[in-house]
């Protein structure tokens, strides 16, 4: 089905831009925030700075199947307020959400409140201004504000996840208006995240996770590696639904005391998978039997993760002593092609 | 299963039985038989879990045993408004 055209008539542009937005809101295109026009032109000037076909399908998207080409998300790209050099990644996002493994239906669809939660690497972090350093996950950089908005309208207005219709989500989340961040690849001692995946440094990527939450870790300073480690640890008690995995977002103070400390990241994701455990006696028995079938509990203790390839390990945001921890796993990693 | 000719019929509880019509109706099966129960039964015991079955059951056979074409007759006006309800709702996609 083509993008419908619409005519509004204005006598003033701040009237224009005001009937723009009422219209878009009361058609269900937005997520209730103001969005930019998409015109015409506005569209050609994307679909052209993606480098691809207009009509070229980047993925089918659950519930409603809805057909998710170059021209669409062009559309959905401009009214979340992109700039034309964001569409690559866009387009790299949506093929990694598409992905067979990555199960979008259930994220469409469930009472969770889980979202995607957007990675970027390499080189194309600086050309765009995407933030990896101070400030990443919060207000301020267009880049990370409006790649996550254009993605979440996309799996609205494409997919169908519209809240109460085809999304039963329960609270939904804030998470869901955008969930973007660059690693701080300048600041991590180790290999970053699309290295490890087996892509080239200086490709630049964007890695997909399903996300369940936010949860900012504080202090653990000055006491050395291994009381980091176990203060971070403290902070990731088992969950429902933790099969996922668990990132570990280190801030540049502890990445910098880890790495001073002799640890390598695989170090870090054992001791994380050793002391992100609690005992059996803080549970509901229910939980705990659930636990013990997926693997995650050893009949005293209930553990965050079966096994320590399921922490992940990034470096992220500015000095101070701060981590991030997000319940979050099964990640879609495309390279980014920039036209 | 009912497009490969197996009688098939959705159990749901009531919070959940539009949801579960635009799903099936996404799969191409907008007719589908729901037999619906009052939400949530996480918290029942076996004894109130078999009294919610035997008031589903009614519903539950004459899916499984009806013509599809009763089914549809029956059925139609009801999904109609759960896939498309009436008044206003604030979607871009078809619901």
């Amino acid at each position: 089905m083509p993008p419908a055209h619409v005519v509004l008539e204005a006598d003033s542009v701040e009237q224009l831009l005001s009937r723009a937005y009422e219209h878009a809101y009361e058609n269900g295109w937005t997520d209730g925030l103001p969005i930019i026009p998409a015109t015409a032109a506005g569209v050609q000037e994307f679909v052209a700075a993606s480098g691809r076909a207009r009509e070229e399908i980047i993925g089918i998207l659950p519930p409603r199947k809805g057909e998710a080409t170059v021209e669409v998300i062009a559309v959905n790209a401009i009214m979340a307020g992109c700039r034309p050099e964001y569409m690559p990644v866009i387009l790299a996002a949506i093929e990694g959400l598409s992905d067979p493994n990555f199960s979008l239906e259930l994220m469409q669809v469930t009472t969770n409140p889980m979202c995607p939660l957007l990675v970027i690497n390499g080189p194309v972090r600086k050309r765009l201004d995407i933030n990896s350093g101070i400030g990443c996950l919060g207000p301020g950089w267009r880049a990370n504000a409006t790649i996550g908005r254009a993605v979440r309208l996309i799996l609205n207005n494409v997919g169908g996840a519209l809240p109460g219709v085809y999304s039963k989500s329960s609270f939904s989340s804030p998470l869901r208006y955008s969930y973007v961040c660059g690693e701080n690849e300048e600041d991590n001692p180790w290999t970053p995240l699309h290295v490890e995946r087996g892509f080239k440094y200086e490709e630049s990527t964007v890695t997909v996770f399903r996300a369940a939450n936010y949860h900012n870790i504080s202090g653990g300073e000055g006491q050395g590696a291994d009381e980091i480690i176990r203060h971070i640890a403290s902070q990731m008690p088992p969950m429902f639904g933790a099969g996922d995995g668990a990132m570990l977002m280190l801030g540049v103070n502890h990445a910098r005391s880890l790495y001073e400390g002799g640890l390598t990241k695989r170090d870090i994701q054992e001791r994380l998978w050793k002391f992100a455990r609690l005992p059996v006696s803080y549970f509901a028995e229910s939980f705990v039997e659930m636990e013990r079938h997926a693997g995650r509990c050893d009949g005293k203790t209930v553990w965050r993760c079966s096994s320590p390839d399921e922490f992940h390990v990034l470096v992220c945001g500015g000095p101070g002593p701060q981590d991030v921890y997000i319940g979050a796993g099964m990640p879609q990693t495309r390279t980014i092609r920039e036209a | 299963m009912e497009k490969r000719g197996v009688p098939t019929v959705m159990i749901a509880t009531d919070m959940f039985k539009q949801f579960g019509r635009r799903m099936a109706s996404t799969q191409g099966c907008p007719f589908a038989v729901i037999a619906e129960t009052p939400n949530p039964i996480r918290q029942l015991d076996p004894e109130a879990l078999k009294a919610r079955v035997e008031a589903m059951l009614p519903t539950i056979i004459d899916g499984l045993t009806l013509p599809p074409s009763e089914i549809v007759r029956r059925i139609k006006g009801v999904a109609s408004e759960q896939i498309r309800p009436a008044g206003i709702v604030r979607s871009s996609v078809p619901i």
